[in-house]
């Protein structure tokens, strides 16, 4: 048995050797669209961060707060902060009708006397703490931010902005509780005034924004080489499904079909030959995509692929991922009837369930219903386990979940290929 | 071994899916170790589909067959293993060498290593292909993908050797040297079923013949027998012409 498959990978390798133009399907295409996709995105990015997105900013309160979030969003490299409309300083009413007639995507209206709101309550809490005081019935201090919202902005920035703004409010919440708390320590230990102060506070604030980074990483927004690196490489091992349906075509129209149907060797073996080969060259493809990522990209004055810190799990990942793109292809060599056939169909699903599944345009970014579709294409599993791990720091458990799934989609393809062709022999 | 049958065949019928007509329709016969056993008949006639069934490619509509005493039905998988089988369109690669084409069918009959090498060797130098042996197959002349194609079937000495008009577009060189290299594999111990159009070749290859059309047997004996039988017949063709003596087939 061992000896019958070697031969089947074996004659394999060399039908695929052969076939210029199924390598370069393979190998040269991805690349190709990984630098293209790539480049225009970047670009598209940069266009946005020139002029960046437009972000009317009604600062009411002039104090901590409202200095902290106005340099905040000036330093952020998407949005362009605007705190005038047509020349006039905006106000709440202005900016509102300005984001309705669509000249700012959002507005931001920070409320007069907003940091001295939380400066009062910090006091009132210190003091308390300090004094020993119950503070359980207190009255938590609440500063409303005012986010006027157009209906069209993407909800991803939407939340990366709310998070930001989050991140601020706390920022300047914890800065007033420590100058506070400094002051009132300071009254009781005076000779300890200089030296811990500073330095305990910042390392306070640092280590809370740890805390919340953490968190808010999970909505961070992919840069153009994180997206497209993953999701083309896993559209590339999608497209083995053309080279490998056509190998199984070119058996049934060359006539080899007639004797590997009549040899004492199961078919199953046969196709398992397939597919051994081809899940290798899916896990060259990947390795090739990632060191395009990570070697050719940076040349080309793009960041660099970060792959995160999973070997393990990019590995089980990509093996998933290539078994379930054979298994694809498998079905479509098997349902199609001339190579003709199984080019088409082969690259139209490809492109469909591509396209579903976040690779052209990141699920993230469609609207909610299509979200809900993008989660039924396998590529779609593979493009977020690798979100997962490239972004999210994800480890092998994390993608545990994705793979299973793409595991089942490769059996699911290999029975529907096995039991249509039992039926189709019955002639 | 007290069975001269090697193949049995009761009542065989094979009615395609979408056709009107059965291809084979309700044949009986049996075919001896050793012989080698002509099955003879117009296009469409049904010998295809006959070979097709014994060698297992699809089950018939009705109908017994038993190979080597086992039932085609219930046993396939151990029958597999005695059968060669030259397809009468070529079934190998193109993109591939001789070399490597026979090698891989080789593989898929239980050979391997030496041996295999061995025999592929023995075989390209008895049908004088050594020279081409390591072009593409893609690149051959028609005969000599008719060669290669017949010697992926014999590689691996099978007990019963089916061939689907193994000789159509060879030279008649070629064709001597072919049919003189089958005689000494029958003479080996190798069962022949053979099919062609090519009368006069059947009547000095063949031990015994049959003459199919519309999938029924017409006439059945050794070309000496259905010659002295078919009264003014001097020749297998003379026979064949007479019995199935229609217009173009499609
Ligand atoms: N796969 C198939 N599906 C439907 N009909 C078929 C199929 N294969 C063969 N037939 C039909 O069965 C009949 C017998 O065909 P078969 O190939 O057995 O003829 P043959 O005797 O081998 O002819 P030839 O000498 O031309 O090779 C023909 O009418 C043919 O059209
Ligand atoms: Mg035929």
């Amino acid at each position: 048995m061992l000896h019958k498959l070697l031969a089947t990978v074996k004659k394999e390798i060399l039908l695929l050797l052969r076939d210029r133009v199924g390598l370069a399907v393979l190998f040269v295409m991805p690349v190709a669209l990984i630098l293209v996709m790539t480049l225009i995105q970047d670009s598209a990015f940069k266009s946005i961060n020139e002029k960046g997105i437009p972000v009317v900013f009604v600062n009411n309160d002039h104090d901590s707060l409202g200095n902290i979030i106005e340099d905040g969003l000036r330093r952020n490299e998407l949005v362009y902060v605007s705190d005038s409309i047509d020349g006039k300083p905006a106000t709440a009413e202005s900016a509102t009708k300005a984001v309705s007639e669509g000249k700012f995507l959002l507005g931001i209206v920070i409320p007069k006397g907003a940091t001295a709101a939380i400066r009062k309550n910090v006091a009132v809490l210190v003091n308390e703490t300090m004094n020993g005081a119950d503070t359980t019935n207190k009255q938590q201090d609440s500063v409303e931010v005012s986010i006027i919202v157009d209906p069209v902005a993407k909800k991803s920035f939407l939340t990366t902005i709310t998070s930001n703004l989050r991140e601020f409010i706390s920022e300047v919440k914890t800065k007033i509780m420590f100058e506070t708390f400094s002051e009132q320590i300071a009254e009781v230990i005076p000779d300890k005034q200089n030296a811990p102060k500073n330095s305990y506070q910042k390392s306070q604030i640092i280590h809370y924004k740890e805390i919340y980074a953490s968190t808010a990483t999970d909505k961070i927004v992919p840069n153009a080489v994180q997206h497209n690196v993953p999701a083309w490489a896993i559209f590339a091992m999608f497209f083995i499904a053309i080279p490998l349906s056509n190998s199984i075509l070119k058996e049934k129209s060359e006539g080899s079909v007639f004797r590997l149907h009549t040899m004492p060797t199961p078919f199953l073996l046969l196709v398992n030959g397939k597919v051994i080969v081809y899940v290798f060259v899916c896990l060259i493809q990947f390795a090739l995509m990632l060191c395009v990522g990570k070697f050719l990209l940076p040349q080309l004055g793009l960041p660099a692929l970060v792959l995160g810190n999973s070997m393990m799990g990019i590995l089980l990942l990509t093996l998933a991922t290539a078994f379930a793109a054979t298994g694809f292809g498998v079905t479509v060599g098997t349902l199609a009837t001339t190579d003709h056939q199984a080019a088409i169909m082969g690259s139209l699903s490809i492109l469909l369930l591509s396209a579903l599944g976040g690779i052209w345009v990141p699920s993230y970014v469609m609207p909610e219903v299509m979200r809900n579709i993008s989660a039924w294409s396998p590529l779609n599993w593979s493009l977020e386990g690798f979100y997962k791990l490239f972004l999210r720091g994800g480890n092998v458990s994390d993608i545990l979940m994705e793979s299973f799934k793409l595991v089942l989609f490769f059996l699911g393809t290999m029975a529907i290929s096995y039991i249509y062709n039992l039926k189709k022999r019955r002639v | 071994m007290s069975n001269p049958a090697i193949i049995e065949i009761e009542h065989l019928t094979k009615t395609f899916r979408n056709a009107e007509e059965p291809a084979v329709n309700g044949i009986s016969f049996s075919i001896n170790r050793n012989e080698i056993f002509g099955l003879l008949g117009p296009n469409g006639a049904g010998k295809t589909t006959t070979i097709s069934i014994l060698c297992g490619l699809f089950p018939p509509t009705s109908g017994k067959v038993l190979i080597d005493g086992k039932d085609i039905h219930t046993e396939l998988d151990s029958i597999k293993n005695i059968l060669g089988i030259v397809p009468q369109d070529i079934a190998l690669y193109p993109t591939l060498t001789a070399r490597e084409n026979l090698a891989f069918y080789g593989s898929m009959y239980g050979l391997y290593g030496k041996s295999l090498k061995d025999k592929i060797e023995v075989w390209l130098q008895k049908l004088g292909l050594k020279d081409a042996a390591n072009r593409k197959v893609s690149t051959y002349s028609g005969g000599m993908k008719r060669r290669v194609n017949l010697i992926a079937g014999i590689l691996h000495s099978p007990k019963i050797l089916f061939l689907d008009e193994p000789t159509v577009g060879v030279d008649v060189h070629s064709r001597n040297v072919i049919i003189q290299h089958l005689k000494e594999v029958n003479a080996s111990g190798t069962t022949i079923i053979y099919t062609s159009h090519h009368m006069e070749e059947a009547e000095h290859f063949c031990t015994r013949v049959s003459i199919i059309d519309r999938g029924k047997i017409l006439t059945e004996g050794t070309p000496a027998e259905l010659i002295s039988r078919n009264a003014g017949s001097t020749n297998l063709e003379n026979v064949f012409l007479n019995l199935t003596n229609r217009k173009l087939r499609d």
